[in-house]
């Protein structure tokens, strides 16, 4: 990986995530409670998620496929077999005070990630992917809100034991943009796995830790030779409660600034955990003294070791979003930035491919990348909130296809009515009357212009070419705007010949 | 009733129809009852009642058995004698002015007194065999995994099993039966290993003839000469229905009791880290943060020896500690395991006494947790190695029960059921 430093006198940034995604599966980890969310609080829960005395966990093999799944996609390595251990530790949210997660033998080992950064690709390393089951979730009410002010504190557990992906990338960032790359593209992956859905509360929620390093202790363009000294003499902080890659862009700049200032005026930086104030924009001291926690890890025994030698082969994974990229350029003949955007999501490039593949390619592109996710995206809408009328879409692209109407009306008017009120695209045509004038009608109107207007016919003939737009004005209002203006010019001067 | 059988008395009836039909049974009272107390013996679970059935409770009602009540013990299974119980200490039937043994010493002495048929402890370990030995029943500690422990509230998970109590072989056999097999809701449990038409209870069958018992000299050593005579005995009555014994050697178990006793309160720290009155269970005031309410419930909650094995596993799990006690331990039960193994190639079944001595007067071993400790080292090896064991009635010595312990291999509770039934 070519190391992007960013240089402010002689230092430089090295950060590391550890990113949580909450796995899309029916059911949670260890018991058969769902994973829906509600409103209701502590509805979806039972001896098992609420930690109830004698309750044991069993493994949802969902969760391990999904897992395998992202093994795959990562290109990671998967043991012969996988066991679990139980992380020792007191917080309310967490039923049994222990969180069954994996230790010495995560599900995923030594994967990576290829990122585009303002136009390089990139190699993010990932150490390990490990299963894990999520906390309940904590509501602080009353006094100060806050977790030391509050009056009382409420816990749910619905989420409790809803199955998490642990993502621990090396310390393979140099600024907060590549974080914010690295994060979009794995989202991007996930959910074209079927293992994530971005739209869910909480679904991603990444711990950053960041530190500020000489730049002479990296060593060239090659990360892995940073000096692991120097990275422990450096006072690392781990920025806490980002939960998107827009935010982790902000809270990653925010306290880069945050770390130099302090480096410049000669202060130290203290090694700490930092919260992440969205509404803010700021970082706070979560504790003013960071201890080295103790989590007596050991072997969870309710939990068998799981023997996944043969997962891998047995689990496909769909075509990636950057391998689909190079084959969208190569096959259809997009520009890059068409197939990133047909590919932003595995149900727009799905689209694509089923427009692509009945018209032209181009026009598919045009369709789906400018005209469809321009609309959606100004009504703040994504592909998934239509994913029934796709095929209306599919027959609007037809209707400009086959010449039924123009691509004018059928943008602003046709896609703009579908999406804002809910018709059919020929009901839509027929409605407004926006049926391309047959030719016969065209060509009538043609003729009519030419008798009717003898001084532009002259002006024409005499040379000047601006004429012919005034005759196409004459037979688009004969025609009700319904003619194709380009092929009207064209008959024009097929008959003025 | 005199001797503190029960902490809750309450008649729980089955299924109309099944082989247990009219059968009463006493359940230990770490075993989880909907809608019936299950305290385990401790006050932070004193008003505790848990909203579904484990699943050898449902077992139990499939199959017509009555429970009759949650029977004392000590508390979270942490115990010897029974002298930990929140409830007080069980009297032993056998042995007035005795301790019943522990930790199931309850289930042993509502069989004794004749106040169940039948009834289920649990075994992390010996804590079936013990208060069988002492109170003149039978008791089976079951291969790992042949019992589903989803509702037994967990002390050392990876050494426990749910097991029964009878006063002959045959009944205990039959208890097996009906609690034996896997269940989707605990991962560690496997089918058994029964053939079509067999049961635990028709291997009852007393016959000995051509058994081969090994016994481990080093079980025998330092145990009470009154004990190992009654099991001399007992060996020899064996002998004459056509057995032979010969001794066989099982060096690890020297480091037994110390390996055992780290593994055991190291994953008891874990398991009983959920009790903090959040959710369940005794709570106390809310004052100051929840790590300071944590405290205080903890402390009011459990008894002495919980905390003194919740502080010990804590440390024995810590960091800089793991690798000097945690691991090391789980190095040794490899080593026990393997030990059994090799014995158990020259043997049919091997024998010693169950414990090393006759039933303790009560109050005696109070003051001291490691003479309580010590009195396991016949029995814990058995669960580090995971194997099934059956203590049965060997005889008396002064009048005070001794118990012969069998241990067979993995899955091989028939042999276990046919070697014992020739004594009970």
């Amino acid at each position: 990986m070519t190391a992007q430093t960013v240089q402010q006198g002689d230092l430089v940034t090295v950060i590391g995530l550890e990113v949580h995604v909450q796995l899309e599966t029916d059911t949670k980890i260890f018991c058969g409670c769902a994973t829906e969310q509600t409103d209701e609080p502590n509805e979806n829960v039972c001896p098992v998620c609420l930690g109830l005395p004698g309750a044991l966990p069993v493994l949802n093999e969902a969760a391990v496929e999904a897992a395998v799944k992202i093994g795959k996609a990562i290109d990671a390595d998967i043991p012969e077999e996988t066991r679990f251990h139980r992380k020792n530790y007191y917080y309310p949210d967490l039923p049994k005070n222990f969180q069954i997660t994996q230790y010495d033998e995560p599900i995923c080992a030594d994967g990576e990630l290829e990122v585009a950064v303002e136009g390089e690709r990139r190699t993010v390393a990932i150490e390990r992917a490990h299963l894990e089951e999520d906390p309940g979730s904590l509501q602080h009410v009353g006094g100060g809100g806050g977790i030391d002010s509050a009056e009382y504190t409420l816990v749910d557990y619905n989420r409790a034991g809803t199955p998490l992906m642990e993502i621990v990338t090396a310390p393979d960032f140099r600024s907060p943009a590549e974080v914010r790359a690295f994060l979009a593209e794995l989202e991007e992956v996930l959910e074209y796995l079927g293992v994530f859905d971005a739209e869910r509360d909480g679904s991603l929620r990444i711990d950053a830790n960041l530190s500020i390093i000489p730049e002479e202790e990296i060593d060239g363009d090659d990360t892995d030779e940073i000096g692991m000294d120097a990275l422990e003499a450096a006072n690392r902080t781990e920025v806490k409660n980002i939960s998107s890659h827009k935010g982790a862009e902000k809270a990653l700049a925010y306290e880069e600034t945050r770390q130099k200032n302090a480096i410049q005026r000669g202060r130290a930086v203290e090694q700490e955990t930092r919260h992440w104030d969205e509404s803010r924009g700021i970082t706070v001291s979560m504790r003013s003294k960071e201890e080295e926690k103790d989590y007596r890890y050991f072997e969870e025994a309710d939990l068998p070791p799981l023997r996944v030698s043969g997962w891998k082969d047995e689990i496909s994974i769909p075509e990636l979003p950057s391998a689909r990229r190079e084959r969208f350029q190569a096959e259809y003949g997009l520009s890059e930035e068409a197939a990133s955007k047909l590919t932003s999501t595995k149900q727009v490039a799905d689209f694509y491919e089923d427009v692509a593949g009945e018209f032209d390619p181009d026009l598919a592109a045009t369709w789906v990348a400018d005209n469809l996710l321009g609309e959606l995206n100004y009504r703040d809408m994504e592909i998934t909130d239509i994913a029934g009328r796709l095929e209306e879409v599919s027959r609007l692209v037809e209707l400009v296809a086959e010449d039924e109407i123009t691509a004018k009306n059928a943008r602003e008017t046709v896609l703009r009515s579908m999406l804002d009120d809910g018709a059919a695209p020929d009901e839509i045509v027929e409605q407004e009357g926006l049926g391309k004038t047959g030719e016969d009608e065209v060509q009538q109107a043609v003729v009519e212009a030419i008798d009717e207007n003898p001084d532009a016919v002259d002006d024409y003939e005499s040379g000047d070419d601006g004429a012919i737009n005034f005759l196409v004005g004459q037979v688009m209002q004969k025609t009700g705007g319904s003619a194709d203006p380009g092929d009207v010019n064209q008959l024009l001067r097929a008959e003025l010949e | 009733m005199s001797e503190n059988i029960y902490i809750t008395e309450e008649r729980i009836e089955g299924a109309d129809d099944g082989p247990l039909s009219g059968t009463t049974v006493a359940v230990k009272d770490n075993i989880s009852t909907e809608g019936v107390r299950t305290t385990c013996g401790s006050e932070m679970l004193a008003e505790y009642v848990p909203p579904y059935d484990a699943t050898v409770v449902s077992r139990l009602k499939e199959a017509g058995a009555t429970i009759v009540g949650k029977a004392n013990m000590d508390e979270f299974g942490m115990g010897t004698t029974n002298e930990t119980s929140h409830f007080g200490s069980v009297d032993n039937p056998a042995a007035p002015g005795r301790v019943p043994g522990g930790s199931s010493g309850g289930s042993a002495a509502a069989v004794a007194a004749g106040e169940a048929d039948v009834a289920l402890g649990s075994d992390t370990g010996g804590s079936v065999r013990c208060p069988a030995a002492f109170c003149g029943v039978v008791g089976i500690k079951p291969t790992y995994g042949l019992v589903s422990r989803y509702g037994l509230v967990a002390y050392a998970n990876s050494l426990e099993q749910i097991g029964p109590f009878g006063e002959t072989v045959e009944d205990a056999a039959q208890l097996l039966d009906v609690i034996a097999g896997d269940d989707d809701r605990d991962a560690t449990t496997r089918e058994t290993p029964l053939e079509e038409g067999e049961t635990y209870a028709d291997a009852a069958t007393g016959d000995v003839d051509g058994l081969q018992i090994g016994v481990p000299t080093e079980l025998l050593e330092g145990a009470d000469e009154g004990v190992v005579e009654t099991f001399w005995d007992a060996i020899a009555e064996l002998e004459d229905r056509g057995a032979e014994y010969h001794e066989v050697s099982l060096p690890s178990v020297e480091h037994a009791v110390e390996a055992y006793y780290v593994i055991a309160m190291s994953e008891a720290s874990s398991n009983l880290a959920r009790f903090d009155g959040v959710r369940y269970g005794h709570s106390a005031d809310a004052e100051g943060n929840w790590n300071e309410t944590f405290a205080r419930t903890r402390e009011e909650g459990f008894g002495d020896e919980v905390k003194r094995r919740i502080l010990l596993g804590t440390y024995a799990l810590s960091a800089g500690y793991h690798d000097k006690y945690y691991k090391k331990a789980q190095d040794a039960r490899a080593w026990v395991k393997q030990d059994f193994d090799e014995a158990l190639s020259e043997a049919d079944v091997l024998a010693s006494p169950t414990m090393p001595v006759p039933p303790f007067e009560l109050g005696e071993s109070l003051d001291d947790p490691l003479q309580m400790y010590l009195a396991d080292a016949n029995t814990v090896p058995v669960n580090l190695a995971d194997l099934p064991a059956i203590s049965v009635p060997a005889g008396e010595t002064d009048g005070l029960p001794v118990g012969l312990q069998l241990v067979g291999p993995a899955f091989g509770e028939r042999r276990l059921i046919r070697a014992a039934s020739a004594l009970a």
